[in-house]
């Protein structure tokens, strides 16, 4: 099965900017997220009304603190709701046990992060594998080939992280997070650690991948100029969405 | 690739992995040395015993198979009386002597013609049989030991003996004297601690037993075909446990190694651990990768484990002719399984507390 397996007809019930009225693949409802600090409770999240359309890509911006991790861990399954709901591909995540939401994480989320967060141990080509293992399917060569080959990594398949440029690792962690072609690409600043060259370079393939593949992409940024790249971006204040406005 | 993930893992951290390695492999090589130091002793003194070729050994009530630490407390008229019994060709007595000043050494005091009867002789690789008092035959191991030859004087007992020959080992012990010499260095004038009996036929051994039970009842009478048997550690009163308890004190050592090496390298991972869940990595993933790197780690434990107890024997051997440690694969595998199990139990808890692990809170760990 070739990378244009993540391909999907988009369905009916959702007005994306430029696309078609779809339902959303993920939403969340009056979502509220505490973390115990000593004896309190520290609200992150305070009543989260968000939705993405299937092929959309979304980009969330806010200050430091104001919830945004906090939001995309809890999407992705990471961490549980304290209160409300989240449906990832009409899965409640919110009433799933650890072990669900780990299933349904392997099979429909990708995560990309700001620290790259490769396995130190393990060459670029191990790194990227690593999910395919996880998955279940085992090794496949040709998807493999394909996804190294769109970001360009061919020739850095057998180098470890350690000598890898920061592009590099962050193409290589965009690979193992579309390696299973998951409908769901989480991005947790993924341009934080590149310089502007590099960072261009990551947005472009996050693009490529949105309106080529059409993976839906939701990627928390500090940098203004990152939004141009996605079809609409939410602000976060305060643990709330305060607007979602179409990008420019 | 969880082959991969495990060894590169263990590459990784070289110096880790070989403290694990190195404490694996000296658990491995105590099980395997004890335990074949002590059944090679055993064995090897058996074999000793029933390479005498006498048939029956008699010795006091009680006694222990252990005839090295026997006292003297038979009259040596005894002989005589079994030397009358049917069947019995010929009688030797025999006077053991244990001492520890300097070297450990058994030395028996025999009758050159008597004990030459029982066992059909020595073989003589330089020198001749007792004829002084103060001769002493010394056997091939021992000599190579005390670096002895014929001519010279060795001083045992408080005694100066003069070396007569070198003889061939496999006789009971590897130091022999006159016996009344013996008797009066000992204060057992007229004393022995064994009797050796040749029949006349082995197949009259039983015979010869129950007639010599007979004549004098509650001593140990003994086919010396049954030693080999009989020495074994499960027959000597608190070596079975000794071999039980040093078992558990190497495996403990083990485990504990294992214990912090995995421990440390779960924390050191806590990072990894975080990613591995955010790929949809469950927690049964997260133990097996924990506890088949532990595996490897211990079955490279075990090979250099497998190696030191044969380098140890040859440099133990090298110092100590007269020792003998018996390793037996038997005995490897069950120490390797053991090492293994150890291994195990050591990395379960890392592993555990490493599945448990909170994502968010693992891929935010510095």
């Amino acid at each position: 099965m070739g990378i244009t397996a993540t391909i999907r007809e988009p369905a009916e019930g959702l007005t994306v900017p430029g696309k078609k009225s779809l339902d959303p693949i993920l939403k969340t409802e009056n979502l509220w997220k505490l973390y115990r600090a000593g004896k309190v409770d520290v609200p992150a999240l305070r009543g989260v009304n968000f939705a993405v359309a299937p092929g959309e890509s979304v980009a969330v911006m806010g200050p430091s603190g104001c919830g945004k991790s906090s939001l995309l861990y809890v999407i992705g399954g990471l961490a549980q709701a304290s209160k409300g709901r989240v449906l990832v591909d009409g899965n409640d995540l919110s009433a799933m046990s650890d072990a669900e939401r780990t299933k349904l994480r392997r099979s429909k989320i990708g995560f990309v992060f700001q620290r790259f967060n490769l396995l130190p141990t393990l060459p670029a080509k191990g790194n990227i594998a690593i999910a395919q293992f996880i998955h279940g399917d085992g090794f496949d060569p040709h998807r493999f080939e394909v996804v190294t080959s769109l970001l360009g990594l061919a020739g850095r398949l057998q180098h470890k992280p350690s000598e890898l440029s920061g592009g590099e690792q962050q193409r290589v962690a965009i690979a193992r997070a579309i390696i299973n072609e998951p409908k769901i690409l989480l991005a947790d600043e993924p341009t934080g650690n590149l310089d502007s060259k590099n960072s261009e370079v990551v947005l472009q393939m996050l693009r490529q991948l949105n309106k080529d593949l059409g993976q839906t992409i939701v990627m928390i940024t500090h940098n203004p100029e990152a939004t141009a790249y996605f079809d609409r971006v939410v602000h976060m204040r305060d643990g709330v969405i305060v607007d979602g406005v179409p990008a420019d | 690739m969880m082959g991969e993930l495990v060894v590169r893992n263990l590459i990784h951290r070289p110096l880790r992995t070989l403290i694990g390695v190195l404490a694996v492999g000296v658990e491995v090589a105590l099980i395997v040395l004890i335990v074949g130091l002590t059944s090679g002793m055993l064995s090897e003194t058996a074999k000793r015993i029933e390479g005498i070729g006498a048939d029956i050994m008699v010795q006091p009530p009680a006694a222990s198979i252990l005839i090295n630490f026997s006292g003297s407390p038979m009259p040596t008229k005894i002989g005589e009386k079994l030397a009358e019994l049917k069947y019995v060709q010929a009688t030797a007595p025999a006077l053991l002597q244990f001492n520890s000043s300097g070297s450990v050494d058994t030395i028996w005091g025999i009758e050159p013609e008597s004990f030459r009867a029982v066992s059909s002789g020595f073989v003589f690789l330089e020198g001749h049989d007792l004829e002084g008092p103060d001769d002493i035959l010394v056997d091939d191991w021992a000599a190579k030991a005390k670096n002895l030859k014929p001519g010279d004087t060795f001083n045992l007992l408080n005694h100066d003996w003069h070396v007569a020959a070198i003889i061939e080992h496999g006789k009971g012990a590897r130091l022999f004297v006159p016996l009344t010499t013996l008797q009066d260095l000992v204060g057992a004038h007229d004393k022995a601690s064994i009797f050796l009996i040749k029949c006349t036929r082995p197949e009259h051994t039983e015979d010869v037993m129950a007639e010599a039970r007979q004549l004098i009842p509650g001593y140990t009478i003994r086919p010396l075909s049954a030693f080999l048997s009989l020495m074994t550690s499960t027959n000597i009163p608190g070596l079975q446990t000794f071999i039980n308890v040093m078992i558990w004190l190497a495996v403990t050592i083990g485990l504990l190694v294992v214990f912090l090496t995995m421990y440390t390298t779960v924390i050191e991972r806590t990072r990894d651990i975080g990613v591995l869940k955010s790929l949809g990595a469950g927690r049964a993933f997260i133990v097996r990768a924990l506890l088949t790197e532990s595996a490897g780690l211990c079955l490279i434990g075990i090979l250099a484990g497998i190696g030191l107890s044969y380098l140890a024997r040859a440099a133990f051997l090298a110092g100590f002719p007269t020792l003998s440690i018996l390793i037996t694969w038997p005995w490897i595998l069950r120490a390797g399984g053991i090492a293994l199990l150890g291994a195990m139990l050591g990395a379960s808890y890392p592993a555990w507390i490493a599945s448990r692990k909170d994502a968010v809170e693992a891929l935010s760990y510095d």
